[in-house]
C-alpha cells in the first residue's frame, strides 16, 4: 500500500525545542511531501538549531524540507506563501505546568496569574488567530489546528490550579473555533502522560502528596509513555482525518 | 449548616454589585443577614454603588454596608477588596463570596480577530485571574475554624459547558473559571463551593450579547428570547440560589444550573 503522507504542507509547532514538541517536529518531518516548510517555534535557540539539524540530516535532504527556527515571540510568524501548499497544520504545543508545589489559595498575586494564561492561554488564542488569517480560507488548502490537551482540562487536580485552569480554557477555546469555522479541523489531543521534563516537575514538585506519589510510583513502574508512542497516535489521527472537529481525544481512548 | 432562612452573622462580599445580578443578590441577601453582619459591595462604578447602600440602608439596621470602588481587571483594584474587609470583626458564623463581576468580551468578532495577546490577556486579567486571587486574598483573611462556614460561589454560564460562537473570551473564562473552583473545592474540602450558571437575565450584558453578537443564530435566538419575555429576573434566579445555599446539600464544585433546580 501506498504510504501516507499529510501531503505538502506548512506545519508551525511551538513548545518545539524539546519534549512533545520536540518528538512531534521530528515524526512530522518524515510525514511532510517534498517542498513543505516545518517552522519550529520555542525560547531557546540552541536546542531548535539542534534539532533543525537532527531533521535534515535524517529527512530534510530527500524531502526538500524547509526547516525553519522562530525563536520565541509566539506572535510573530515568517513570511512564508502557501499558494502551492495544500495542507496548513498548527500545532499548539507549548506549555508550563506552572507552580504545582502550592494550593489555590496562595495564588493572591494576579500579576503571577495573568503571566501563566499569557503563556498558555492568550498566546494559543492570537497565534492561531494570526496563522488562520495569514493563511485564510482556499478550496484545496486543508487546514488543521491542534491544541495539545490533557485530562487537566476535564478533570480537577490539586495542587495544579494553573495548569488545571488554562488546559480548560484552550479547550473552550478551540471548540469555539470548531463552531465558528467548519471548514478548519480541530483537535484537542491529549497525549497521557509523557516521560518528559514536564512530568519530571509533576512528580518532584507536586504540592498534592497522593499526586506526587502517584507520578513517581508511574515513572518507576515503568508506565510514561514515551512522546514517540503518543506522537505516533497523533500522527494517525492526522493522517485518516476522521476526527470531529472540536473534540477532545484522549491517548488511552484510540 | 441547619436549614433556616437566614444566614446569621456573614461577611458577604459581591464583586459586580453595582448593577445587574450582582446588585440585585445585595438586595435579596441583605434582610438574611443577622445584626453585625457586614456585606461589601465591589464593582467600578462608586456612584452606582452609594445608591445601592443607600437603597440597602432603607431596609436593615444592624448591617454594615461597605462600597469598594475598584477595577479587578488590575492588581490594585483586587488588594483594595482585600484591604477592605481587614478590619472586620471576625467573630462571623458564616463567610460568603460571590464572584459576579464580569465582561462579555467583544461578541462582533470571532477567534480568528483576536490576534492582539494584550486584548485576550486583559479580559482573563478581569474574568479569571482576578476571581482567583480575591477568593485566595478572602480565605487567607477569614481561615478555617470551627464555627465558621465558608461559601465561595462562582457565577458561571452554559458558555462554561457548551461552546457559543463569536463568544470565544466569554466561554473560555467561564470553562476556565469553573475549573478553577472546582480544584479549589478538590484542595480544601471544609469550603463550600458551588459553580452557579444563572440562566438567561434581563441585563445590560444580556442586551450587549442580543446587539453585538457577529453569529446571526445567536443574536437572532436572544433576541427572540427577549421579545417572547422568555429571559428571567435577576430575583428569578437569586432565589434559587439562595434556597440552593441555604439547603446547603449540593456537592463542592459542582456547576449547578437555574435550570437544573
Amino acid at each position: 500500500s501506498s504510504p501516507r503522507d499529510l501531503g505538502r504542507a506548512l506545519c508551525i509547532i511551538t513548545g518545539a525545542s524539546k519534549g512533545f514538541g520536540r518528538t512531534l517536529a521530528l515524526q512530522l518531518s518524515c510525514l511532510l511531501k517534498p517542498r513543505s516548510v516545518l517552522m519550529l517555534v520555542a525560547r531557546t535557540t540552541e536546542q531548535l538549531n539542534q534539532l533543525k539539524e537532527d531533521i535534515i540530516t535524517l529527512y530534510g535532504g530527500q524531502n526538500q524540507l524547509d526547516v525553519r527556527c522562530v525563536q520565541a515571540d509566539l506572535e510573530k510568524k515568517e513570511e512564508t506563501s502557501v499558494s502551492e501548499m495544500d495542507h496548513l497544520l498548527l500545532i499548539n504545543n507549548a506549555a508550563s505546568l506552572g507552580d504545582v508545589s502550592r494550593f489555590a489559595l496562595t495564588f493572591t498575586d494576579p500579576v503571577e496569574v495573568n503571566r501563566y494564561l499569557s503563556l498558555n492561554v492568550s498566546g494559543a488564542l492570537s497565534l492561531t488567530a494570526g496563522v488562520l488569517q495569514a493563511f485564510p480560507r482556499r478550496l484545496g488548502l486543508r487546514r488543521s489546528v491542534v491544541n495539545i490537551s490533557s485530562l487537566c482540562a476535564l478533570k480537577p487536580f490539586p495542587s495544579w490550579v494553573l495548569y488545571c485552569t488554562g488546559k480548560a480554557a484552550r479547550d473552550m477555546m478551540f471548540r469555539v473555533l470548531a463552531e465558528e469555522e467548519p471548514d478548519v479541523r480541530v483537535l484537542s489531543y491529549a497525549p497521557g502522560p509523557l516521560d518528559t521534563d514536564m512530568q519530571l516537575q509533576a512528580r518532584r514538585s507536586s504540592r498534592d502528596l497522593q499526586l506526587r506519589r502517584s507520578f513517581s510510583s508511574m515513572f518507576s513502574e515503568g508506565q510514561l509513555l514515551s512522546c514517540e508512542e503518543s506522537g505516533a497516535k497523533l500522527m494517525k489521527l492526522l493522517l485518516d482525518n476522521d476526527y470531529q472537529s472540536g473534540a477532545h481525544l484522549d491517548f488511552y481512548e484510540l | 449548616m441547619s436549614a433556616v432562612s437566614g444566614l446569621g452573622k456573614a461577611l458577604v462580599v459581591i464583586t459586580g454589585a453595582s448593577k445587574g445580578f450582582g446588585r440585585a443578590l445585595a438586595l435579596s441577601i441583605a434582610p438574611r443577614l443577622a445584626a453585625g453582619s457586614a456585606l461589601i459591595l465591589a464593582a467600578r462604578s462608586d456612584d452606582k454603588l452609594q445608591e445601592l447602600k443607600a437603597d440597602l440602608s432603607r431596609g436593615e439596621s444592624g448591617l454594615t454596608v461597605r462600597c469598594v470602588a475598584a477595577d479587578l481587571g488590575c492588581q490594585a483594584g483586587v488588594e483594595r477588596v482585600i484591604t477592605e474587609i481587614r478590619d472586620i470583626d471576625p467573630d462571623i458564623d458564616h463567610l460568603l463570596l460571590f464572584n459576579n463581576a464580569a465582561s462579555l468580551g467583544d461578541v462582533s468578532r470571532y477567534c480568528h480577530d483576536f490576534t492582539d495577546v494584550d486584548e485576550v490577556n486583559s479580559y482573563l486579567s478581569l474574568n479569571v485571574s482576578s476571581a482567583l486571587c480575591l477568593t485566595a486574598g478572602v480565605l487567607r483573611m477569614f481561615p478555617q475554624r470551627t464555627g465558621l462556614t465558608r461559601v465561595i460561589v462562582n457565577v458561571s454560564s452554559l458558555c462554561a459547558l457548551q461552546p457559543f460562537p463569536s463568544w470565544v473570551l466569554y466561554c473560555s473564562g467561564k470553562a476556565a473559571r469553573d475549573m478553577m473552583f472546582r480544584v479549589l473545592a478538590e484542595e480544601e474540602p471544609d469550603l463550600r463551593v458551588l459553580n452557579y450558571a444563572p440562566g438567561p437575565l434581563d441585563t445590560d450584558m444580556q442586551l450587549q450579547a442580543r446587539s453585538s453578537s457577529a453569529d446571526d443564530a445567536l443574536r437572532n435566538s436572544f433576541s427572540v428570547m427577549h421579545a417572547q419575555g422568555q429571559l428571567l429576573t435577576c430575583d428569578q434566579s437569586i432565589n434559587k440560589l439562595i434556597k440552593v445555599l441555604l439547603e446547603d446539600k449540593y456537592p463542592s464544585g459542582a456547576h449547578l444550573d437555574f435550570y437544573d433546580l
